[in-house]
């Protein structure tokens, strides 16, 4: 396995995916930002925010912008981790490409990480402007609380759950693609493979989950159970004979 | 440089392609005929490194393709039967991505040069999109020379070309074969087949016939030699000679069968004149591949 290929593979799949048009830059880096940008607009709109005890403010300022931080990685590499085997298959690259030194591991481990870099980078990015900006808004006080409160758990969440999140989203888009023959039926099942683990996120929220990292340790401990499984699949779907006769 | 020897390629229950054992050497243009489903891209993909045997061995290029697929892969050129490029990459970067992964030294120089030399320098910065099929094949031969390999596959390269871009094709062909590269030519187009190749080999899963396309004629029909004359003539049953394997007269014409031409026809021809024929024209019966083609596959069981 040569280092030097995986990164050109990487290299072309981002080169491709962002010159292919609305569908990645949507998925990618449009609903993110604009996600992130109502919670920033949340927390310019409140009124005498040094009224409202810091308790109180969990719900507006903390509790939204962390499920944005949870959907993150699991949205941004949806479209990119479908588009990376889709656009191979609609183009019959994929044939060309298993016949230079290419190895299918390497192949795999390059299409990976091309939809996981970028979905960690954003969701990182974006947590740094959430930091930045609440610095600015908040007062001292209401930091300070927050950060005793919720430092385990942002830190849970961003080191943990979000490369866990966004492997696995990555590898289930990948495992749909190969197997059906059009880009919206891959998106639609794919979205449905992100539903349970959303469901779950979304579950521990109202089930107080800024004050249990446990909870969330717990879904971590799912996630990795269930990339380890999708990894394997995947393996095996990246078998040589398997894209050249059965990736159709 | 290419020497297989008992491949056979099984699909579960189905054989793509049975025992097929073949030797082609160093600078030889070698063209694989057969219908579609025959087993050619299956050869193609095994002797390529792309698909595994299940029986059988190959050598290419000195590399045996069951051991060591992956240095068999860096060591030949393919251009499948879909170009198979980038479509929103310029060709440029179409391949500037394949000299990265055959690790080609000096790549901007080997891009330039096969750029230049099919015709595409000017539009390198362009979306593979816009390029026309011809074009596009083009690139895609370009692609499979980078790394400068000394067996070459070409799985159907002037397959849906306009007559004009498949010629400049053709020539390229012909241009690389003059460079001592092995070719291995897969394709339907029996003109092609005949203008490039030195050997054609025939297969319906299992290796029909190899040979040239003379051989394979003459060993299918024999050697006819057309006479044609100024006036009809009957021949009494003493005039054959002991060479002429069999003569069919159709008015004004002979269509006689010999085994070597070159010797016999001036003997054939004084006796005819002995005979008071009026000789216009003397030449070989010219059998088209199409027909060796047709004959051969019909003979071979489903």
């Amino acid at each position: 396995m040569t280092l030097k290929r995986i990164q050109t593979v990487i290299i072309k799949e981002w080169r491709e995916a962002f010159k292919g048009g609305k569908t990645v830059w949507i998925g990618t880096v449009a609903i993110p930002l604009i996600l992130l940008g109502v919670s920033f607009f949340q927390l310019f709109h409140l009124s005498d925010i040094r009224a409202i005890p810091p308790e109180e403010l969990v719900g507006t300022l903390f509790l939204v912008p962390f499920l944005y931080f949870l959907m993150f990685p699991m949205i941004i590499p949806h479209s990119m981790a479908i588009y990376a085997i889709m656009s191979e298959k609609e183009q019959k690259s994929l044939e060309p490409l298993l016949a230079t030194p290419l190895r299918t591991g390497e192949l795999l481990l390059a299409k990976t990480l091309a939809s996981v870099i970028p979905a960690l980078a954003i969701t990182w990015v974006a947590f740094g402007l959430f930091l930045i900006v609440i610095q600015f808004v908040l007062p001292a006080s209401v930091l300070e609380w927050a950060w005793q409160q919720f430092s385990t758990i942002w830190l849970m969440t961003l080191g943990l759950f979000a490369p866990l999140a966004a492997t696995f989203m990555t590898l289930a888009a990948m495992a749909i693609a190969t197997r059906v023959s059009d880009v919206r039926t891959a998106q639609l099942l794919s979205s449905f493979a992100m539903l349970p683990i959303l469901m779950a996120a979304f579950f521990l929220i109202f089930q107080n989950l800024l004050e249990k990292p446990a909870l969330l340790g717990g879904l971590c401990a799912a996630l990795l159970v269930l990339d380890l499984v999708l990894l394997g699949l995947n393996v095996k779907l990246f078998g040589r004979e398997e894209i050249l006769t059965r990736w159709r | 440089m290419i020497h297989a020897e008992g491949l056979t390629r099984r699909f579960g229950e189905r054989i793509a392609v049975e025992n097929l054992s073949l030797g082609i050497g160093a600078g030889e243009v070698f063209g694989f005929l057969g219908p579609n489903g025959a087993g050619k891209t299956t050869t193609v993909r095994m002797l390529a490194g792309l698909l595994a045997p299940t029986t059988g061995r190959a050598l290419v290029a000195g590399v045996d393709v069951c051991a060591e697929p992956q240095r068999v892969r860096s060591v030949v050129g393919i251009v499948t039967e879909h170009p198979g490029l980038y479509e929103k990459l310029s060709a440029w970067h179409n391949l500037k991505f394949y000299a990265d992964l055959y690790d080609v030294k000096s790549s901007e120089t080997q891009i330039e040069k096969y750029l230049n030399l099919l015709g595409l320098w000017e539009r390198r910065c362009e979306p593979v999109g816009t390029f026309s099929k011809g074009m596009k094949q083009k690139l895609a031969i370009a692609r499979a020379l980078l790394h400068e390999p000394h067996v070459l596959f070409l799985d159907e390269p002037t397959s849906g070309l306009d007559p004009e871009s498949a010629k400049t094709v053709r020539n390229f062909i012909a241009q690389l074969a003059s460079e001592k590269r092995t070719i291995f030519l897969c394709t339907h187009n029996l003109y092609e087949a005949e203008q490039l190749c030195s050997r054609i080999g025939l297969i319906k899963q299992r290796l029909i016939k190899v040979g040239s396309p003379q051989q394979l004629k003459r060993e299918l029909y024999g050697r006819h030699i057309i006479i044609d004359l100024k006036e009809p003539i009957s021949l009494s049953e003493d005039w054959q000679l002991p060479f002429v394997r069999d003569v069919q007269i159709n008015g004004r014409r002979l269509l006689v069968q010999l085994d070597d031409p070159e010797v016999q026809n001036p003997v054939l021809v004084q006796r005819l004149v002995e005979l008071g024929a009026q000789i216009q024209f003397v030449r070989e019966q010219d059998r088209t591949l199409e027909e060796v083609y047709l004959d051969l596959i019909a003979q071979e069981k489903p």
